[in-house]
């Protein structure tokens, strides 16, 4: 090692990056551990002395237990029917070659456009008991039965194809990312098409199928409008036990063991990935890479079957939406009884909406704190996660990923409550002020929730970096930001920049964790909805929300187009 | 690449900015041009501005006002009307449980300055965790006897009754259920009815408590005999649960389900609404009766309006005009002149079950853990 690359060395330590490190370390002490550690010590230890009480309570109960079992088998299933369809849409939109395949993509990303009840409210517009899907099949079968749309098998069903948003954005980039050359030189070694697939293409993908694999657990876990709305008696979940519970004044702590107890859950399973992920090596090899060519399936049977799936699939896509904004023009009447006359039709939703939204300042303030936090949160993510992939071995690098794990352990409730009750009082590690009112809590509050996911996916990419692009920039003498902003940046921008657009979507018209922190003069879009569509408000309440849901489609629909459309196409 | 990095720049840059004025504003938040999205409809009103004389001369601080009672239009309405009489109020609605948790947590720095439609649990627990204050409003002694809190907290404002309510087209008062014992008891009831489930909603939470009140036991679980908690379970065995975004006035026009749990202030818009004819139960014991207050938050910096602004709100003249206009039951008999007819002659066929609240207060949260946990299948 020459003189030079020491000084480099040295000079790479300077202030800046020493500023940074401190930066993150304030940060999550401030807010991943001092609130969440507040809050469990009210929950737990506020009566002076801790007791296993919770755990008997929730372990007698039989309906707590089978809401834990159901939850967990749904996580499981949903591991395999997620990553199933996911796979497969990529495969249909990437890889294979299909004809039509870009409406079918367009048909794919709808979930993108919408999320929360509406999905599952949707879907009982089609497969409910007046759903027209339902009245079809009993023009086919008339002895069917027309309640057949619940319990397990339509939890699944929703939210497997509700769920696979992250694998169309995520698994397509990574898939982009495949060197066609590998896949040519295994056909001109003989290798099949579905060897090709299976021992050239998947391997390659594995970092982002297992952090996509994390992801869908968790939502499993945590499904909550689905099986609501449609898991019947039979299939219940416990998430809303844990936001019942979470509210209430004696019953938090048995919110926040249930909530410990799938966070625990999540953090094994990322572990046993980490360990996994750390063992094998999925960098592509060449240096020059050349871009995948789409595969022309040659055997007509399995080209069709392929063609039926595609389209099948794009018909499941697409009904939930497009009865979304049929339902959104007719009555209210209509919309709880899912059926449609020509009498239904109405205009009466939009001029209310345009006479109850004129104001333009609910908007302006949930784009303003949208932008605001999800561009925090992804840098936050970038810098952490490079400083996990630099320092992959060291154990203070393995606490800052597992202290960014923390909001998993709460429930959005309590972590806003954490947050306020820490903060209403001036602390000096936040400049001696009070946070509880400001800005500042809110953004917090959305960074704060986004972090385990925008972590999931940031370092996805990261893992997939070939290290020799970094080595090289060094050795020709690149300081380590530049490096980061010239060659690395580059590489997992696609993959950051849908991380962006998601956190921005979803922050848009989040309400759970806004209602605990918003200041009153600045009410968010998501506080402005929920108060006229509450469902204890009414008739117009109906009506309205799937008003809003259109217009938040639209408003996805163009932050897609912007953030991530337009970027797809540049490369 | 670096184009879009640029394009990044530039927004957040914009964010900031953004921010920034977003703040300036905020200072001043007694300007009229911030009446926020609610109030923005009303926006043609100037012409009464000059009515409201005697609001003139005090200073014009902006409140900040939490309720759960919000909803249908009544914010709105609410807003409308202060603004006449020279207040300028913001609101922030949230469900009670919501509403009571954020005043819990921010009690250190109260963001509130009043709170208002919340029922006598809710301030209960309020006033245990010293998030309010003591103020007797000047229309305080009106109101009718045992409502208002003895202490002085918070004072009434209406009454709402929880009752059993049956689609009238399917059931007469000869074939509907006589009381809610009657009801889970029944065997022509079995599954015909919505059992209260959902516990995070208040009215759910005082049907439990209505029907757990006779069996108090000091030494029974929770204060409540065994016998008691064996009548719950046949509550929930034979009725069917709500469904999250359902309805019981939709499912009566749907005709899913025909009889379940009603609250008197919703009940005549809903049965317009939705074209059903609901009918009420009467029964013997009396029916819930809750009471939605209001009182001023502890440590607010506008003590003197807040003061102003609760003697103008539960005014006999402002509850009767509220009571017109969205079919509520004022607890001062004066406003309560101002009813519709169809509300009167309601409360005139009702009694009130007699509740002891504090008891109530204290353990309805236990209580509810209990059902959602060994009692709901």
């Amino acid at each position: 090692m020459n003189a030079q690359t020491w000084k480099d060395r040295l000079g790479s330590l300077h202030y800046g990056q020493m500023l940074l490190y401190a930066i993150i370390a304030w940060f999550v002490i401030t807010f991943l551990i001092l609130p969440n550690l507040n809050v469990y010590y009210e929950i737990f230890f506020r009566d002076g002395s801790f007791s296993l009480e919770p755990v008997e309570k929730l372990i007698s109960s039989k309906r707590a237990m089978n809401s834990l079992k159901n939850s967990f088998i749904l996580a499981v299933s949903l591991m395999i029917t997620v990553n199933v369809v996911g796979i497969m849409l990529v495969l249909l939109t990437e890889y294979f070659d299909i004809k039509g395949a870009r409406v079918l993509k367009l048909g794919y990303f709808t979930t993108l456009l919408y999320h929360g009840v509406v999905v599952s409210a949707s879907y009982k517009f089609a497969y409910g008991e007046n759903g027209i899907v339902t009245k079809l099949l009993a023009g086919l079968f008339p002895d069917m039965n027309r309640e057949w749309f619940h319990g397990y098998w339509a939890v699944l069903f929703v939210m497997t194809f509700a769920c696979t948003s992250n694998h169309l954005l995520f698994l397509g980039n990574a898939i982009r990312k495949i060197d066609y050359q590998t896949v040519e030189a295994a056909r001109g070694m003989g290798a099949g098409p579905f060897t090709i697939l299976w021992r050239v293409v998947l391997p390659v993908l594995k970092p982002t199928i297992f952090a996509l694999t994390i992801l869908t657990f968790l939502t499993g876990l945590g499904a909550m409008s689905a099986p609501l709305i449609l898991g019947g008696t039979e299939f219940q979940t416990i998430a809303p036990m844990i936001l019942t519970f979470s509210k209430s004044s004696t019953s938090k702590d048995l919110a926040a063991l249930l909530a410990l107890v799938l966070g625990l859950a999540t953090i094994i399973l990322l572990t046993i990935m980490i360990r996994i992920e750390k063992r094998g090596n999925y960098m592509s090899v060449s240096k020059v890479k050349s871009t995948l060519v789409k595969q022309k399936i040659h055997n007509r049977f399995a080209n069709a079957a392929v063609h039926f799936i595609g389209y099948a699939l794009f018909l499941i896509y697409v009904t939930p939406v497009a009865l979304i904004v049929l339902f959104s023009f007719t009555d209210a009447r209509s919309i709880s009884t899912s059926t449609i006359t020509w009498n239904s039709f109405t205009l009466e939703n939009y001029a209310r909406l345009f006479t109850s939204m004129s104001a333009l300042r609910p908007y302006l303030v949930s784009v303003i704190y949208a932008a605001a936090a999800s561009l925090l949160v992804v840098a936050l993510a970038l810098f952490a996660s490079r400083i996990i992939h630099k320092y992959k071995n060291s154990r203070l690098a393995m606490a800052l990923e597992y202290a960014l794990m923390i909001p998993w352990m709460l429930p959005s409730t309590l972590i806003a409550i954490g947050l306020v009750l820490t903060f209403n009082v001036p602390r000096l590690i936040v400049g001696n002020t009070v946070l509880t009112g400001t800005h500042w809590i809110v953004i917090l509050g959305y960074i704060i929730i986004h972090i385990p996911f925008t972590m999931r996916m940031v370092k996805a990419s990261f893992f997939s970096l070939d290290h020799n692009l970094e080595d090289a920039a060094r050795n020709m003498g690149a300081r380590p930001f530049y490096t980061f902003r010239k060659v690395l940046l580059p590489i997992v921008l696609p993959s950051t920049l849908a991380v962006l657009a998601l956190n921005f979507i979803k922050i848009l018209d989040d309400y759970d964790l806004t209602v605990f922190l918003y200041h009153p003069v600045y009410q968010t879009l998501g506080v402005v909805i929920k108060n006229s569509t509450d469902v204890e408000a009414g008739i117009i309440a109906r009506a309205m929300t799937l008003v809003y849901t259109v217009v938040l489609m639209i408003m996805s629909g163009i932050t897609m187009y912007l953030v991530y459309g337009r970027g797809a196409k540049d490369r | 690449m670096s184009g879009k990095m640029k394009a990044l720049a530039i927004l957040m840059l914009v964010c900031l900015v953004l921010t920034a004025c977003g703040g300036g504003n905020g200072g001043n938040g007694g300007n009229a041009g911030n009446g926020g999205s609610v109030s923005g409809e009303n926006g043609g009103n100037g012409g009464n501005a000059g009515d409201a004389g005697d609001g003139g001369e005090v200073k014009n601080e902006k409140l900040i006002v939490y309720t759960n009672s919000n909803s249908d239009g009544r914010g709105e309405w609410w807003i409308e009307q202060a603004r006449q009489a020279g207040f300028d109020i913001e609101i922030v609605g949230a469900g009670g449980a919501d509403l009571t948790n954020r005043l819990i947590a921010e009690k250190n720095n109260p963001i509130a300055d009043v709170v208002f439609g919340l029922n006598h649990m809710f301030f209960e627990n309020l006033k245990k965790e010293g998030v309010i204050t003591p103020y007797v409003p000047s229309w305080a002694s009106q109101v009718g006897e045992n409502l208002n809190d003895p202490e002085g907290y918070y004072h009434g404002l209406v009454k709402q009754a929880i009752m059993i309510g049956y689609n009238a087209d399917v059931y007469t008062p000869e074939t509907a259920p006589k009381s809610w014992q009657d009801l889970y008891t029944n065997e022509a009831f079995k599954g015909k009815y919505e059992a209260p489930t959902m516990l995070g909603r208040a009215t759910m939470q005082m049907v439990v408590a209505g029907i757990l009140m006779p069996y108090m036991d000091e030494n029974g679980e929770l204060g409540i005999a065994e016998e008691g908690w064996n009548e719950l379970k046949k509550l929930y065995d034979n009725g069917l649960p709500m469904v999250e975004g359902e309805d019981l006035y939709a499912n009566m026009a749907a005709g899913k389900v025909h009889i379940g749990t009603v609250v008197s202030g919703e009940k005549f818009k809903r049965e317009q609404e939705y074209g059903v004819n609901v009918g009420v139960v009467a029964p013997e014991q009396g029916v819930p009766m809750v009471v939605e207050h209001i009182a001023i938050v502890n440590g607010t910096k506008k003590m003197d309006t807040a003061k102003r602004f609760i003697d103008w709100f539960g005014s006999a003249e402002m509850q009767g005009k509220f009571a017109a206009e969205f079919s509520a039951m004022p607890v001062i008999p004066e406003a309560a002149q101002q009813a519709p007819d169809h509300i009167k002659e309601l409360f005139a066929k009702l009694k009130a079950q007699p509740l002891d609240w504090s008891f109530i207060a204290e353990h309805i949260d236990e209580w509810a853990e209990k059902i959602e946990l060994q009692i709901i299948n």
